[in-house]
């Protein structure tokens, strides 16, 4: 693919080392070199917060990974969210200074992002002779975090789709939509995704942009599916909801919680919306059914960065185990400061969306102590599981952000999607929907197991460089 | 300018070249980007600029036989191109005054400063 080079160059007055040093350093030395990072070397998760659009918006997040490293001359990182590219930061001595050099890399699919956020109408291109399925994914926001692999699993299972002879005679076309994780602008995205043609749209969202936008594209008569972890009720007719319920993952993870915590006090924390809510008033049933008490609650909204005085609260409280309900980079600032607070001296805390991109951005240090519950973990083992990653790796690169059962699952469900149309014909949505919810086959996470029926769980504690997962003996 | 003919514009590789050339100087003539351009001769340069201008992405003087051309600020990708190139660019001008800052520390102090602290997020 083509790409266009952007350039900034800048003459320093000081020696290359004291430049590399910067790299960050966080002492306010421009946003690029601000970069949040917890060690410069290969492989390092790393977050630039750019500001794109104005103070007023605030920053927008470029995630991505450390993928060379040469002291004190050269920095290369490949980013993910809000699209994929490459910065590279040269520092090479010139005259008794430091020349600094940005390279940045920008694609169609950047220019795109850019100057729909800007808000320019970007041609989607014809759709005829394909088969056009949208993906509403999170570029931005705090939810890009949990979506990193999303886009990537879904072009990957397109690929595959279209290797397999695609839909109805015609190859399958991905459209993607970025939620920006907000509600409102979901819907506008969705709406997007209509009019451009697609007849199904894959929203890999949180439940604040699903319930938003199945509610207001109610009469388009488009099949909307939630392939992620969600709190279900809107599940029925042209609405699919798959993924994990709080219900299932709760009831597999609160007794072994109590008993590593030696408590059973627990405190409720989470995000501002319906899916946390819903956990929590799950979570008050659950944990009285196994004996458990709730000695306090707190609720932030999403986007929040400061979680001081709600931590405060939690070490006050007493609790043995905390519930955290906070998704993407909330859950990240959370978690990072419970650990730098001394939380996890006290505490043993379970995230239900703890997944892999999450871990690695909270950091081997802070997310000790901490465990996850889901339907996948990439170390769930079995055959189609390891020749999934291996393509997976193959297509993306060693850089590209870990699967987790929350892009598994967007993966799962084209999939899915594919397999209901050839049963019951392009032309019938609602047949199509009935398809996959009871659909069965053999996909990384197991045999049937998004769907109707409860999921198998996995308890995983966050240990260094990845989870351990408690599998079934 | 719609921002169809503009994608339209960029989906060619040596157009997307003449983009970048153009957004680093502030005006060239045809002949000076046939130069910089090795994989298509000067008369394919001079279509690709046609094209670009069209869609409004770059702009063309003219003086005597010579033409300049130069970047069009108010086409949509354009304002999204300079907006990261401003963005870039001023990152490193914050560089450049945090690193003479802590040059100037250091000799102040004459002692060499600690190494910063790394941050948690």
């Amino acid at each position: 693919m083509s790409r266009l080079a952007l350039t900034a160059e800048q003459h320093v007055d000081a020696p290359p080392e004291a430049v590399f040093a910067l790299f960050g350093a966080g002492t306010g030395a421009g946003w690029v070199f601000d970069a949040v990072c917890d060690r410069v070397g290969v492989g390092a998760v790393v977050t630039l917060n750019a500001p794109m659009f104005g103070a007023a918006s605030g920053p927008v997040e470029i995630l991505g990974r450390i993928s060379a490293v040469r002291s004190p001359s050269r920095i290369e990182i490949r980013h993910d969210q809000p699209w994929r590219g490459r910065l590279r930061v040269h520092i090479d001595p010139n005259g008794g200074g430091t020349r600094v050099r940005l390279i940045a890399d920008l694609d169609d699919a950047g220019l795109h992002w850019l100057m729909r956020r800007r808000g320019f109408p970007v041609p989607d291109g014809p759709v005829a002779g394909t088969h056009p399925v949208g993906l509403l994914t999170s570029k931005s926001g705090s939810a890009s975090v949990f979506a990193s692999a999303t886009e990537n699993l879904a072009a990957m299972a397109v690929e595959e789709i279209n290797a397999d002879g695609g839909i109805d005679g015609r190859p399958m076309r991905l459209m993607v939509g970025d939620d920006a994780t907000d509600p409102r602008l979901g819907t506008i995205e969705a709406w997007r995704l209509v009019h451009a043609g697609c007849r199904v749209i894959m929203a890999s969202t949180t439940s604040a942009t699903f319930s938003r936008a199945a509610h207001e594209l109610r009469d388009s008569g488009v099949l909307m599916v939630q392939p992620v972890m969600n709190e279900g009720g809107l599940d029925g007719g042209l609405r699919v909801q798959l993924g994990e319920r709080p219900e299932h993952q709760l009831r597999a993870a609160a007794a072994p919680m109590m008993q590593m915590a030696g408590g059973r006090r627990w405190f409720l924390a989470g995000n501002d919306y319906v899916w946390p809510r819903a956990v929590h008033t799950t979570a008050r049933r659950v944990l009285a059914d196994d004996g458990g008490t709730v000695v306090g609650e707190n609720f932030a909204p999403l986007g929040t960065r400061d979680f001081a005085p709600l931590i405060e609260s939690v070490l006050q409280s007493g609790a043995d185990v905390v519930l955290s309900s906070f998704v993407g980079a909330d859950l990240v600032h959370f978690e990072r400061q419970c650990h730098a607070m001394g939380v996890r001296d006290r505490c043993r805390s379970l995230a239900l969306a703890l997944d892999e991109p999450t871990r690695e951005r909270i950091g081997d240090d802070a997310a000790a102590g901490m465990w996850g519950v889901s339907g996948y973990f990439e170390q769930l083992p079995g055959p189609v599981n390891e020749a999934f990653l291996q393509r997976y790796r193959t297509t993306f690169g060693q850089f590209a952000p870990p699967v987790s059962s929350i892009s598994e699952s967007v993966y799962e469900a084209m999939h899915r999607y594919a397999a209901a149309v050839r049963r019951a014909g392009a032309d019938h949505l609602g047949a199509t929907a009935r398809e996959l919810r009871y659909s069965r086959e053999d996909f990384p996470r197991g045999e049937a197991a998004v769907g109707q029926e409860p999921q198998r769980m996995f308890l995983a504690e966050a240990t260094t460089g990845g989870f351990l997962v408690d599998l079934p003996r | 300018m719609g921002a169809d003919a503009a994608f339209d514009a960029l989906a060619d590789p040596v157009r997307r070249e003449i983009l970048t050339l153009l957004a680093q100087r502030d005006e060239c003539s045809a002949g000076e980007l046939s130069e910089h351009i090795n994989r298509v001769g000067r008369t394919a340069v001079s279509s690709h600029l046609r094209v670009l201008r069209t869609a409004g992405l770059i702009t063309e003087r003219r003086t005597g036989r010579f033409r300049y051309y130069s970047v069009d600020a108010t086409g949509p990708a354009q304002e999204v191109i300079q907006l990261l190139q401003e963005l870039f660019q001023g990152s490193l001008d914050a560089t450049k005054a945090a690193a003479e800052q802590g040059a100037a520390n250091d000799a102040g102090t004459g002692t060499a400063a600690d190494g910063p602290v790394r941050r948690a997020m």
